[in-house]
């Protein structure tokens, strides 16, 4: 056990770390994110550009820090955003019972069925075409928190069900405890590490969508990098194997998604 | 109500696809060797003459009757393409599913022999490195390694699964008569098979409904990026068309999956508790 | 197993000789669509896909030979056209026969005549035929003439055969029974097409063996080109029928031999600014995009070299204008080069009462320059094209913004609501000839994108083209009518309604194993001379990646 707790230490700090290098990115680079070095292109690693430049010379290492922060920064936001429409809507399933959980459970698995791409993709057609790339960009992970609720509902309804039966609960119940006193003082503090838990899950499962729907052309618009339109530079394997640098995107989001994954205590995994 | 949630889903389809940008434009208008009449025809021909509901409405009724109608974009009729399409997927979806299944029950069986040891360690390493991989890389390196489609599935269902798993034969390892047994000294074998697997059994049989809507879910962008001919690949392109026939059967369809296998999970669990 | 590097050798040079000798009859031909093909009709065909199906499977009269762009007999004999270039009369050639056995006559043609101009088909192949009210008229005196008589002159007329496959009057496997050098035999929705050589086809070699010389040819449905690059290296693939400047660079440097460059294709790619009064945009934004100093400092501005050597490869080339300057005959050869020149554009943006203030340009009013460019989304290079005039424009202090759309979304705002301020598009030519750009030209055409279906044309430049256009549809001779449009171009390269910027070259892969294969520009790029091409042995590629 202590093992893991060195490992959790050690996950934390690279995710401090790469949190840090993507909200300072302004200071780790001189470069801008959007800087054409035409003369330059498909360059490869070197002491100007530390991952080479991009087809039309961008500065790679440069994109890479500020799609880290467009990453990290609102892919968290999506998370606390499902989170806590699960956690209202499941805890209120959980504890409510009869038609109202059967509605919105049923409301769940309507929207795990949507066309989750097609809603983005008509999203993006809606929105004006002059707000900033950073407000459409914004505009998706809200869309991606508020539709990303329904798997975490499940596992919060069926905990809040647990308890709902549980002793303690009974006892609460039968000294006369108010109903909301019951739910702040008794019912939340026991849900906390699973919302908890949830959120911490979810963070990489949005960057993940994120990176998803760049690949199929839906994500964050140029010239604005995100880790998920900086993947779509891996689609052709072969002109990868030749710049092995083009990875670190890749890396990078495994490196952190791991990290996320880690840092989690174990008991707290349950779902 | 698993039909009402259904019929729900396909009407909430539909009217995204209606009223969604774009809708009943094709592409074919831009040809500028079309005349004026031949433009307006096929712009015709994309208009929904009918409210939504009516339109709804009667496709129900032709669908009680087996006629699902026919797609705007492939003109052709819905139910032969997904006679087509829909064993490909299938197909792809079962393996999957049935790969991730044996990888996840091998490696926690075997952590359940030879606890806290190399098979959890390589377990939640695998499962780890699986989750950091969006389902569009997962796509690509499948594809690259000419690995079929299910492989692709498999990898992006197996991580959830393996904690799921992990999670339930740990949780069944610590009851009290588990630990009674051990105590008694019955052999590893006897107590996973008869006393730990049949305990957890509605579990996992809830956790196989979750795990093929996860798959089902996982299939549309990896068909759409490895171009394979199923149902996702089907839906992707319908969408970007704009075939509202095309639409509202393949979201019934797959919400009818979802659901299914949702209420699967919820009737386990309800015997469970 | 690892192969001696000298049983290699070996076998290399084996192959070297043995591959003209050894390149024999026969064989299967393994390529790629890039879509699903979405009828076997040769009549309703208006994708890509379909369109290569019918160059296989459909018999014409009349053949545009995409090598020398000149027109050859093919099921016609020969054709004479009427003075008043109304009626053509064919001669059919005789003993011809479908695909399923039943004779060829000219009751075909006229079959396939009334079912193209049927104003109910809505084809965009018997659209192209329409030129005035009133019907078309085929007489069919002997079963090896046809007389086609139409209602009103036809520019290029005979040209337009050669997209008309003749349909069967008598077959009983209607459109599937065809003429041409192979016939649809399997078809899986999604995944693949097989094509069989036709044993009835009409042609044969100068040695008199029946042509094609292979058997078959399997198409197999591939939208992904990554997996298509991937699968011609593996050798699954004899050729890519267009690759994508990048990847076309990469196979170059990896094996020479397999890439051929057919030159400067005819399609162009063009930014253009909504002029639309219908538009739903600021009065001053209007007043930009409808000033001709405006667009012509954007034009100015635009680093096209950089577009090409950038976004392409190098692969592509400045484009002055409609026409594709490796459209011999009706390219404008005296127009002038696009140049590169920001601060000409400067100039003419200050003439125009622009003013350049902190580095942000700003009209008279005092409003700051900036409008957003459309484009399709999954269009990487045309993304790319757009992020370069971002930074382009940024140099003359103008901000733009990037947004890429779903096609039907980008399609709804340009002809519908109108609601965009600039857009990147190509729009394709499948004809050499310009009056097939009829459309775009008239100020009352709907294709006219800049400023779509007008009443009367709002300005005069645009009252000029459209009397232009009118004239070199009923001018005599080619040559006058040439002259004509050499004036549109002239007028367009003046005023900049569409903003040209390059034109891509034709890039394709043939493997080694096909022979006689000599891509060229014109569609269908890389297999236009299927019927004569050969299967050789497959040599190994070289490339294991």
């Amino acid at each position: 056990m202590r093992g893991r707790r060195k490992l959790r230490g050690i996950c934390a700090a690279i995710l401090c770390v790469v949190f840090a290098a993507g909200l300072f990115a302004g200071t780790v680079t001189s470069y801008s994110y959007a800087t054409q070095f035409r003369e330059r292109s498909n360059a490869p690693p070197s002491a100007a550009h530390l991952l080479g430049t991009d087809g039309l010379g961008r500065d790679l290492f440069a994109r890479l820090l500020y799609g880290t922060r467009v990453s990290l920064l609102l892919a968290p936001a999506a998370a606390l955003l499902s989170t806590l429409i699960a956690g209202i809507f499941g805890g209120f399933a959980g504890l409510a019972g009869g038609c109202s959980e059967k509605l919105i459970l049923a409301a769940a698995d309507l929207s795990m069925a949507l066309p989750l791409l097609f809603v983005l993709l008509a999203l993006r057609a809606l929105l004006p075409l002059d707000i900033s790339p950073i407000l459409s960009v914004v505009a998706t992970f809200v869309l991606l928190g508020l539709l990303g609720w329904p798997s975490s509902l499940r596992v919060v309804w069926a905990s809040t069900k647990s308890f709902r039966n549980s002793d303690f609960l009974l006892l609460a119940r039968a000294t006369g405890c108010g109903r909301l006193r019951m739910i702040v003082r008794h019912l939340f503090p026991n849900l906390r590490p699973i919302l908890f838990a949830q959120f911490w899950i979810s963070i990489p499962v949005f960057v993940l969508t994120e990176a998803t729907l760049s690949m199929l052309g839906l994500g964050v618009m140029e010239p604005l990098p995100s880790w998920g339109n900086l993947l779509r530079g891996l689609e052709d394997i072969s002109a990868v194997s030749a710049n092995p640098w083009r990875l670190a995107p890749l890396i990078l989001l495994i490196l952190v998604a791991t990290c996320f994954q880690l840092v989690l205590p174990v008991q707290e995994e349950t779902a | 109500m698993l039909a009402a949630v259904c019929l729900l889903g396909g009407l909430l389809s539909a009217s995204l696809v209606r009223f969604a940008p774009g809708y009943g434009v094709d592409e074919r208008e831009l040809d500028p060797r079309l005349s004026q009449a031949s433009v307006e025809a096929i712009r015709n021909s994309r208009k929904l003459n009918a409210s939504l509901l009516s339109y709804y409405g009667h496709y129900l009724t032709r669908a009680v009757h087996g006629d699902f109608g026919s797609s705007e974009w492939l003109q052709r009729p819905v139910a032969s393409l997904m006679k087509e399409r829909f064993p490909v997927t299938l197909k792809s979806v079962v393996f999957g599913v049935l790969f991730a299944w044996v990888l996840a029950l091998s490696i926690s069986v075997f952590g359940f022999f030879f606890r806290e040891s190399f098979f959890d360690v390589s377990g939640t390493v695998l499962s780890g490195l699986f989750i950091s991989l969006p389902a569009a890389v997962v796509a690509i390196f499948a594809m690259y390694l000419r690995a079929p489609v299910s492989v692709a599935i498999a990898v992006v269902t197996f991580p959830k699964l393996f904690r799921y798993l992990r999670n339930l034969l740990t949780h069944a390892c610590g009851q009290p008569y588990i630990l009674a047994a051990q105590a008694r000294g019955i052999g590893q074998t006897r107590i996973l098979f008869c006393h730990v697997l049949p305990l957890a059994s509605p579990a996992l049989f809830a956790l196989l409904g979750v795990s093929l809507s996860m798959a089902f879910g996982a299939a549309i962008p990896i068909e759409a990026l490895c171009d394979s001919p199923g149902v996702g690949q089907l839906a992707w392109q319908a969408a970007l068309n704009r075939d509202l026939p095309l639409i509202v059967n393949l979201t019934l369809l797959i919400t009818l999956i979802t659901v299914a296998a949702n209420s699967l999970a919820n009737v386990a669990n309800e015997r469970e508790l | 197993m690892t192969p001696s590097p000298l049983k290699n050798l070996a076998l290399v040079i084996l192959l070297a000789f043995a591959l003209p000798a050894r390149a024999q009859t026969g064989g299967e031909l393994h390529f790629c669509l890039h879509g699903e093909p979405k009828t076997f009709n040769p009549i309703l065909v208006d994708d890509e896909a379909s369109e290569n199906i019918r160059y296989l499977t459909g018999g014409v009269l009349i053949r545009l030979n995409r090598q020398t762009q000149a027109l050859e007999p093919a099921l016609a004999t020969s054709w004479t056209i009427s003075r008043d270039r109304r009626t053509i009369t064919f001669h059919l050639r005789k003993g011809v026969h479908f695909s399923d056995g039943t004779p060829f006559s000219a009751e075909d043609v006229a079959y396939t005549m009334k079912l193209l101009m049927d104003p109910e088909t809505h084809s965009p192949t018997g659209d192209a035929f329409r030129s005035g009210e009133g019907n078309m008229q085929v007489q069919t005196p002997a079963a090896d003439l046809a007389v086609i008589t139409f209602p009103a002159p036809i520019a290029g007329l005979e040209r337009l055969f050669d997209q008309v496959a003749i349909l069967s009057a008598h077959s009983p496997k209607k459109e599937m029974a065809v003429l041409g050098p192979f016939y649809v035999a399997e078809y899986k929705a999604g995944s693949y097409i097989l094509l069989q050589k036709n044993p009835n086809y009409w042609k044969h070699d100068a040695q008199g063996h029946s042509l094609p010389y292979i058997d078959s040819v399997r198409l197999d449905i591939q939208r992904n080109r990554d997996i298509e690059l991937l699968r011609f290296r593996r050798g699954e693939l004899q050729l890519i029928n267009r690759l994508d400047a990048e990847q076309f660079d990469r196979l170059q440097h990896e094996n020479p031999a397999v890439t051929r460059n057919a030159g400067t294709g005819l399609d162009a790619e063009e930014l253009w600014f909504n002029q639309s009064p219908a538009a739903p945009l600021p009065p001053y934004k209007k007043a930009w995009f409808g000033t001709k100093e405006f667009r012509k400092a954007i034009s100015l501005a635009i680093n096209r070299a950089d577009l090409c050597r950038l976004v392409f490869a190098g692969y592509a080339k400045p484009a002055y204008g409609p026409v594709s300057p490796s459209n011999h005959f009706w390219f404008n050869a005296s127009l002038e080069e696009p140049k590169y020149d920001p601060q000409a554009a400067l100039r003419l943006l200050a003439q125009a009462g622009f003013r350049l203030e902190n580095d942000t340009l700003k009209d008279r009013a005092g409003n700051r320059v900036e409008f957003t460019i459309v484009t399709n989304s999954g269009n990487a290079p045309r993304e790319k094209m757009a992020t370069m005039i971002q930074q382009d424009l940024s140099q003359v202090g103008i901000k733009v913004n990037v947004v890429t759309l779903d096609f039907p979304s980008l399609i709804e705002r340009m002809t519908r609501t109108f609601d965009y301020e600039a857009c990147i598009l190509g729009l394709v030519n499948t004809d050499l000839d310009p009056n097939g750009q009829m459309t775009v030209w008239l100020s009352s055409g709907e294709d006219h994108q800049w400023n779509p279906s007008q009443k009367t044309p709002v300005s005069e430049w645009e009252a000029e083209i459209d009397k232009l256009m009118r004239e070199q549809a009923t001018a005599p001779t080619e040559e006058e009518r040439k002259a004509k449009f050499d004036r549109v171009q002239q007028i367009v390269a003046e005023q900049q309604p569409f903003i040209y910027l390059i034109n891509k070259d034709v890039l394709v892969a043939v493997s080694p194993s096909v022979v006689g294969a000599s891509p060229v520009v014109l569609n269908p790029w890389a297999f236009w001379n299927a019927e004569t091409l050969r299967l050789g042995p497959a040599p190994e590629l070289g490339v294991q990646k």
